[in-house]
């Protein structure tokens, strides 16, 4: 494959970098017919954002000669942290490059980078990649209920009210407003949190369909980095959603660019089904612990709200599973109905991760990745949410089917 | 033990605290602790209350015990340039009658010098042909910048430069808006400086460049990388800067017909790699220079010359010798 960006395309193209390099650790290139997909993962993978330029995007764009790549396409893993530094300074791109142009061939394990600068300078940056599996989750998005459609500016406004450091927020869609507000794990800080909330009136959006009323909580920080490219793009965002647990998608397009975020969600244990997660094999300590928890959250109708050493007999089970702090516990007790959020994962499991929230995170969003995934057996089992599709057919037929407003 | 007399020298003795005593109108007295200079043996600071003696007015006796006398109306003439060579604690002085030339050195392989003529200054007498001696430049630096280096236009630190000779500290008496700091360094015995050997007629290649090309490339190298690999050619790539860190390699390449390149002389091609811990401290006399001339010989020593301006726009040079890193191809 061999593409060449002139000018501001050379911008857009590393802002897009930028926008994934939030997301994830590794950098997929795709380069197919229809375009060069960009691609990343979060490690828990639950947020998931494709760029797909389309051949009209660059000056040049082909993928070489049908003998040379024969039937294959390439799949070329990059390292994020090799990559973004290329394209860091956006600025001095925007003033001192001309041209960009970026080779991929099958037979060697090299990426090259080439910008051609002014005053005759060229930067050839040659980056190892490693072969992996196509990386893609394919979202319904046409099926979700709950659709609104806003200039990216007016997202980009409602984001900024909350903190930088500000993890999740839960956007709530009624048919009179459409709110966001900021969410918290546990009630340990109450006394310490400051707590923001903005509503909108439908009327604000330039579309607005409510299929059915929702709050759906979100990785927020995961997010800034798309809407970002979308205010500098000028381009209007379209979110869909439905109950929560549902993954959330975030898509923009032009003529030359299609964009996407996926989000998983939070499972509210309301609105679960009773599904028991008895039956379930538990392999990972997350799941131990969800198991865990379920299990106390049944006992607890039986035994009384102080009874403390009951409860916590019943999680030393035989399963083995960690002993969860007693605090915690007391919490669930004498709120049996509303476990204060914290999933009730009778279908889901985590990835292995360390961030509180991918802890609670309860939906996957596709299940074959990478082969050097390190995935737990549970997460073969469970049921995924979007779909990976392996052929090429399947894919672009998928695409095609998104909706535009 | 402390003596303070209206407009009279004050003499703190004490070593292990540092204490400035600052006057107001000849009557407010004002005491600070400065524990970042405190560092025993290495720094003697006296000081002299005064919003009415000038630096000037010293008494005839002093003037004639002192070997070197340098002043400058902006310290930072000095200051500037040589935080671009600070990237060890040491450093040479060399004073000769045709300026100051300050010398730091790492490891044996690299060396950097920074020359300030002696027109620049706005008084500069030695009395002797050279005049050597070794001050811990960090400590000469904070010095240099006591008053807080604050950019108020119009508002600058005077500097008046003093040294008795061997065994004596270097004096500096700094002024600024009416109030005076008299600062003594303890000096060493001058190491003698490497001579790298390096001289024109063994130039086998040589690039002058305007600093503004180079600067991003510098900024941005591939710190995972060794070393820097630097080419010169009389053919393709002509000049080119390579690293080889651990995602890939990067290469940039400079055009001999480039308007970013003044004068391109390469007579045969050569490769020469340098430790990049080495070449890195250079990228700040790069940021502050507008052209860079850079010189290999056969043997592959590279001379890195920096063309700088000062705030008042004369010129100063400061230039960096490095040794080839071992493993040459």
């Amino acid at each position: 494959m061999k593409c060449v960006l002139e000018g501001n395309g050379v911008k857009a193209f590393g802002k897009a970098i930028h926008a994934l390099s939030r997301i994830g650790e590794d950098l997929w290139l795709d380069p197919m017919v229809k375009g060069l997909a960009l691609r990343s993962v979060n490690v828990a993978h639950s947020a998931y954002s494709c760029f797909l330029f389309s051949p009209l995007f660059f000056q040049h764009y082909s993928l070489g000669s049908a003998s040379e790549q024969g039937n294959e396409t390439i799949k070329c893993k990059l390292v994020m942290k090799s990559v973004l530094p290329l394209f860091r300074c956006l600025t001095s791109i925007e003033r001192s490059v001309e041209r960009c142009q970026i080779s991929l061939s099958a037979s060697s394990d090299q990426v090259i980078i080439q910008f051609f600068c002014r005053h005759g300078i060229t930067k050839t940056h040659n980056l190892r990649f490693q072969e992996s599996e196509a990386l893609q989750a394919v979202f319904a998005s046409h099926l979700c209920p709950n659709v609104v459609k806003a200039p990216a500016r007016l997202l980009g406004d409602m984001v900024m009210h909350f903190p930088a450091s500000q993890e999740e927020i839960t956007l709530s869609m009624t048919p009179l407003r459409v709110s966001l507000r900021n969410y918290y794990e546990g009630g340990n800080d109450h006394m310490r949190t400051m707590y923001t909330e903005m509503s909108l009136h439908p009327d604000e959006f330039d579309y607005f369909q409510v299929g059915m009323e929702s709050d759906i909580t979100f990785c927020l920080k995961e997010l800034r980095g798309f809407l970002s490219f979308a205010e500098s793009h000028c381009l209007p965002v379209s979110v869909h959603f439905g109950a929560a647990g549902k993954p959330v998608c975030f898509s923009m397009e032009d003529m030359v660019l299609e964009a996407t975020v996926v989000l998983a969600t939070l499972i509210d244990s309301e609105n679960s089904g009773p599904s028991q997660p008895t039956g379930t094999p538990v392999s990972s300590p997350r799941c131990a612990d969800a198991a865990a928890l379920t299990v106390v959250s049944h006992g607890a109708d039986s035994t009384k709200p102080q009874d403390t050493p009951a409860v916590t007999e019943l999680i030393a089970s035989s399963q083995g599973s960690p002993i969860i702090k007693p605090p915690a516990l007391i919490q669930l007790l004498p709120q049996t109905d509303n476990p204060d959020g914290l999933g009730v994962p009778g279908e889901a499991c985590a990835g292995a991760t360390t961030t509180p929230a991918s802890t609670t995170i309860c939906s996957l969003l596709f299940r074959a990745l990478s082969s050097e995934q390190d995935d737990d057996g549970c997460a073969a089992r469970l049921p995924v949410l979007a779909c990976y599709s392996d052929t090429e057919e399947d894919m672009e037929g998928d695409y095609t089917r998104s909706p535009s407003l | 033990m402390l003596e303070c007399q209206n407009g009279n020298q004050a003499v703190v003795e004490e070593t292990s605290l540092l204490m400035i005593f600052v006057t107001f109108n000849l009557s407010i007295i004002a005491l600070f602790a400065l524990p970042s200079l405190c560092q025993p043996n290495i720094l003697v600071t006296c000081l002299h209350f005064s919003a009415t003696m000038p630096l000037s007015t010293q008494s005839q006796a002093d003037e004639e015990q002192y070997v070197f006398v340098a002043s400058l109306d902006n310290a930072r003439n000095l200051s500037n340039i040589l935080k671009a060579i600070t990237f060890k604690d040491h450093a040479i002085f060399s004073a000769t009658p045709n300026g100051l030339k300050v010398t730091v050195e790492d490891s044996k392989c690299l060396q950097a010098n920074a020359f300030i003529q002696a027109d620049i200054f706005q008084e500069f007498t030695i009395r002797e042909d050279l005049v050597g001696f070794q001050v811990n430049l960090t400590v000469l630096l904070d010095c240099l910048n006591i008053f807080g280096g604050s950019t108020v236009p119009g508002v600058s630190t005077a500097l008046r430069m003093c040294y008795k000779g061997y065994g004596y500290p270097l004096t500096l008496f700094l002024e600024e808006g009416g109030v005076v700091t008299v600062c003594k360094i303890n000096t060493q015995e001058p190491e003698e400086p490497i001579d790298f050997e390096f001289c024109s007629s063994n130039v086998t290649n040589k690039v002058i460049l305007q600093s503004e090309s180079l600067k991003e490339p510098f900024s941005e190298l591939d710190m995972t990388s060794e070393v820097l690999q630097i080419t010169m050619s009389p053919s393709q790539p002509y000049f080119r800067l390579s690293t080889f860190g651990n995602s890939g390699n990067a290469h940039y390449d400079y055009p001999k017909d480039s308007d970013m390149v003044e004068l391109f002389k390469c007579t045969k091609t050569q490769t020469n790699r340098y430790k990049m811990s080495l070449l890195k401290p250079s990228t700040k006399a790069l940021a502050l220079s507008c052209k860079v001339s850079v010189r290999t010989d056969s043997r592959g020593f590279l001379s890195l010359q920096y063309l700088v301006r000062n705030d008042d726009g004369q010129i100063c040079f400061v230039e960096y010798y490095c040794c080839p890193d071992e493993e040459v191809e």
